[in-house]
């Protein structure tokens, strides 16, 4: 018997970007059944790098695992009729169509709740449905400089090593899955009150998913203190160059430190009784950072790692992609299932960061071709 | 009503991750009772010197809308006042080390004993099982752990640590798995053990790149380039430390920004004609566009950028983030009034419903233990002398 949730759930997406995918996905790998409803040359998310092998899209491949397509031309009667019938035995809806395009494909509110009154219509854009931007373009960089992180990246290391560079986003598609993750907690709630209060429209934008995780700054701004990526830097520990890589450090507790202190081989500029107060580590911060780094540079991860974790002081290797895809943890967890990627293979892919009931979830297949359409979902 | 009226969570979560999870579900209407003790007040309620605040906040953000209850869960009598509010709960929320709430009494078996049907949740650095889940983490291990450090940097420069961003972002995991959870226990009857793991949840912010390493690729940091866009990137504007980010896609974007720019015949220069010959050249378009930039004011330049068709958007700061009329039009930036009335600016929910109540904040930071007459007495129906033999013990501490 599945263990994923949303068995039984019917989810069709309209996405032409990652966070309208991402929601779409993180529905799907739950157990919703999901179908992409593309236009005839596919969504251009297919033609996204980074690719896998000529024309086979990595991005594509991630956000379109387990869900089947079906090709809709809403220029054309037949392609707004298959997509209504979708629509008519859907829950949710998920869109990323610019606003004011939608009332001529009969995508706006209006007409999609008076068509389909049960549906959950998520709509899901950069600056949102409503609002002065609501017609504003973005891709993930001006998302994340629009919402929280943008500016304040990057901290540590990087900005000690390049104060003068322009600040630094946030790898990949950071920003837009926010939105992503926002619209499938969206839909999942509305859906929740449908039986009070029928299907409704679900407005989300990407820069308030990105700006509700940077709360934090928000919080700070009110307690009286603008937070800056210079400043923000931890005082000490933080992204540490070994000999072979790059760990991170952090102690915030009395206790974690003392560990590292021995893990270091109790020096004697580390003993200066001066430092068990935690407000002088932090005033001293640059002249700790420069022993721990003199020390960490002739030794390997690992081997610090290793050390460090046993003195509970947490530490944790830099991993790269590879290194993840052979970690012990993640392979008992089974973070990767492989799936047949058409022109390129079987690949181990991530599934979901959830466990239900003690196991991962299945991954159903691959991504589909374009217009694939199952009549079954394969379990 | 708001969608999750009805639902109510025992929320035993503690720093961040966890606590926006139930966080976020409370906005969406779910009754949180958040059970803490003066043994082991929560983050906001002391001094956090290593982020500069020297006293308790007056206002938590993650805590706000939050109902709070004392409970010593070190006392055999405390887990068992827990888990009477379990009893009358939908969800029961912790963020403990892996086999703390065992140790408590108050792992799933324990709780499902209690509640048949109850939606646990626990999240954890590396989740509940393999053999790392004994270790702790913050945040920025969490990014490490999950490759999302790792890929982020400059191209010549350190891996980066992910801050608050992402606890935050594995919250808001962990409350859509809830809402499944919840719709899996309408469905069929019976309630699930969620576990969500916060450096899963950072690999899965990249899921490209590990399917590109799982095919033979190496995905490395590219700063602020993108593989399939140039220009992009975040270019210098007038001003001490003022940048705005701007992303081209297609040719046609290209053509408008070059228009804008009005350099001698740019718009027509073969080696910008087209992504491949643009991404080929895309450090001499860097140039170009930053000394455009240069000139220009952030906000001025990014609004003219829009109206030709160009992504752009000034790097925002905090201030002017809180100050935006388009995020406050949304709320998603609100104005919270502190105890002494105060007012000052919060994060909403990042969501707008067509129906129903207004969603959102509506109660500031509780104080320790001011909803204990509601939860104790109303719900629970404990008699005052039995409250007070409870506070006594310091079970009710």
């Amino acid at each position: 018997m599945s263990n994923a949730p949303l068995t039984g759930l019917r989810v069709v997406a309209r996405a032409s970007g990652v966070a309208a995918a991402y929601a779409a996905r993180l529905l799907g790998t739950m157990g919703a059944e999901l179908t992409l409803a593309e236009p005839p040359q596919g969504t251009p998310l297919r033609r996204e790098p980074p690719f896998l092998t000529d024309g086979v899209s990595a991005l594509f491949a991630y956000l379109a695992a387990g869900a089947r397509s079906r090709v809709c031309d809403l220029q054309g009667e037949d392609g707004r009729a298959t997509l209504a019938a979708l629509l008519s035995e859907a829950d949710i809806f998920i869109d990323d169509t610019p606003v004011v395009e939608r009332a001529a494909l009969g995508l706006d509110e209006a007409s999609l709740a008076a068509k389909h009154p049960d549906l959950v219509h998520v709509s899901v854009l950069p600056f949102g449905a409503y609002g002065p931007k609501a017609d504003w373009k973005a891709e993930d960089i001006n998302v994340q400089h629009s919402s929280s992180e943008g500016n304040l990246l990057p901290n540590g290391l990087a900005v000690e090593m390049f104060p003068d560079r322009p600040p630094l986003k946030i790898y990949g598609h950071f920003g837009e899955m926010q939105g992503g993750i926002a619209a499938a907690l969206g839909a999942l709630s509305a859906l929740w009150a449908r039986d009070e209060v029928g299907g409704q429209f679900v407005d989300i934008a990407s820069q308030d998913a990105g700006l509700a995780v940077g709360a934090f700054a928000i919080q700070r701004l009110g307690d009286g203190s603008i937070e800056h990526r210079v400043e923000r830097s931890f005082r000490y520990g933080g992204v540490i160059p070994c000999a072979d890589g790059y760990l991170e450090m952090l102690t915030l507790e009395q206790r974690q430190w003392e560990g590292l202190v021995k893990l270091l081989g109790e020096p004697e500029w580390a003993l200066d009784p001066a430092l068990e107060d935690s407000l002088e580590r932090s005033r001293r911060g640059p002249e700790l950072n420069r022993h721990i780094r003199e020390w960490a540079l002739t030794r390997n991860v690992d081997e610090i790692v290793e050390a460090g974790q046993k003195l509970s002081v947490p530490l944790a290797r830099y991993k790269t992609p590879a290194e993840i895809l052979r970690d012990p943890q993640e392979r008992h967890r089974g973070l990767f299932q492989p799936v047949e990627v058409d022109g390129a293979g079987m690949l181990d892919m991530l599934v979901s960061p959830f466990h239900f009931d003690g196991k991962p979830l299945p991954l159903r297949s691959g991504p589909p071709a374009l217009g694939e359409y199952r009549s079954k979902v394969e379990a | 009503m708001k969608p999750l009226s009805g639902i109510r969570i025992a929320d035993f979560t503690v720093h961040n991750a966890g606590p926006f999870c139930t966080h976020l579900l409370s906005q969406l209407g779910a009754e949180v009772v958040k059970i803490e003790s003066a043994m082991r007040p929560d983050a906001f309620r002391k001094p956090h010197p290593v982020y500069g605040r020297m006293g308790p906040a007056t206002f938590d953000q993650v805590a706000s809308t939050k109902l709070s209850v004392r409970i010593n869960l070190k006392k055999p009598d405390g887990a068992e006042l827990a888990k009477k509010i379990v009893r009358i709960s939908d969800v029961a929320a912790e963020s403990f080390r892996p086999k703390v709430m065992d140790r408590l009494g108050l792992g799933y078996d324990a709780l499902k004993a209690v509640k048949d049907d109850i939606v646990m949740l626990s999240v954890s650095s590396s989740g509940q099982s393999g053999p790392d889940s004994h270790f702790a983490g913050y945040a920025p291990l969490f990014g490490a752990w999950g490759g999302l450090g790792e890929l982020t940097g400059y191209e010549d420069g350190p891996p980066v640590e992910i801050r608050h961003v992402m606890d935050h972002t594995v919250g808001m995991n962990a409350a859509t798995a809830v809402v499944a959870a919840l719709h899996h226990r309408r469905a069929t009857g019976r309630g699930s053990y969620v576990d969500v793991a916060a450096r899963e949840v950072a690999a899965s912010l990249i899921g490209e790149a590990l399917l590109l390493a799982a095919a033979g690729g190496e995905p490395k940091r590219i700063g602020n380039a993108h593989p399939g866009m140039a220009p992009h990137g975040v270019y210098p504007a007038k001003g001490e430390d003022r940048w705005i980010s701007i992303a081209v896609r297609t040719d046609a974007e290209w053509q408008a920004l070059a228009g804008l720019i009005s350099h001698n015949g740019l718009a027509e220069e073969q080696r910008f004609a087209n992504v491949a010959s643009r991404l080929a050249n895309a450090a001499e378009l860097d140039r170009i566009v930053g000394d455009w930039t240069a000139t220009k004011d952030a906000n001025e330049a990014a609004e003219q950028l829009q109206a030709a068709g160009v992504a752009a958007h000034a790097s925002w700061t905090t201030p002017e983030i809180a100050a935006d009329p388009h995020l406050h039009a949304r709320k998603a930036i609100v104005d919270v009034a502190e105890p002494d009335g105060t007012i000052r600016a919060a994060v909403g929910v990042p969501m707008r419903l067509s129906k129903g109540e207004e969603i959102g904040i509506h109660r500031g930071t509780p104080k320790l233990g001011e909803h204990e007459d509601y939860v104790y007495g109303e719900l629970l129906g404990l008699t005052k002398a039995e409250r007070q033999a409870l506070e006594d013990t310091e079970v009710i501490y």
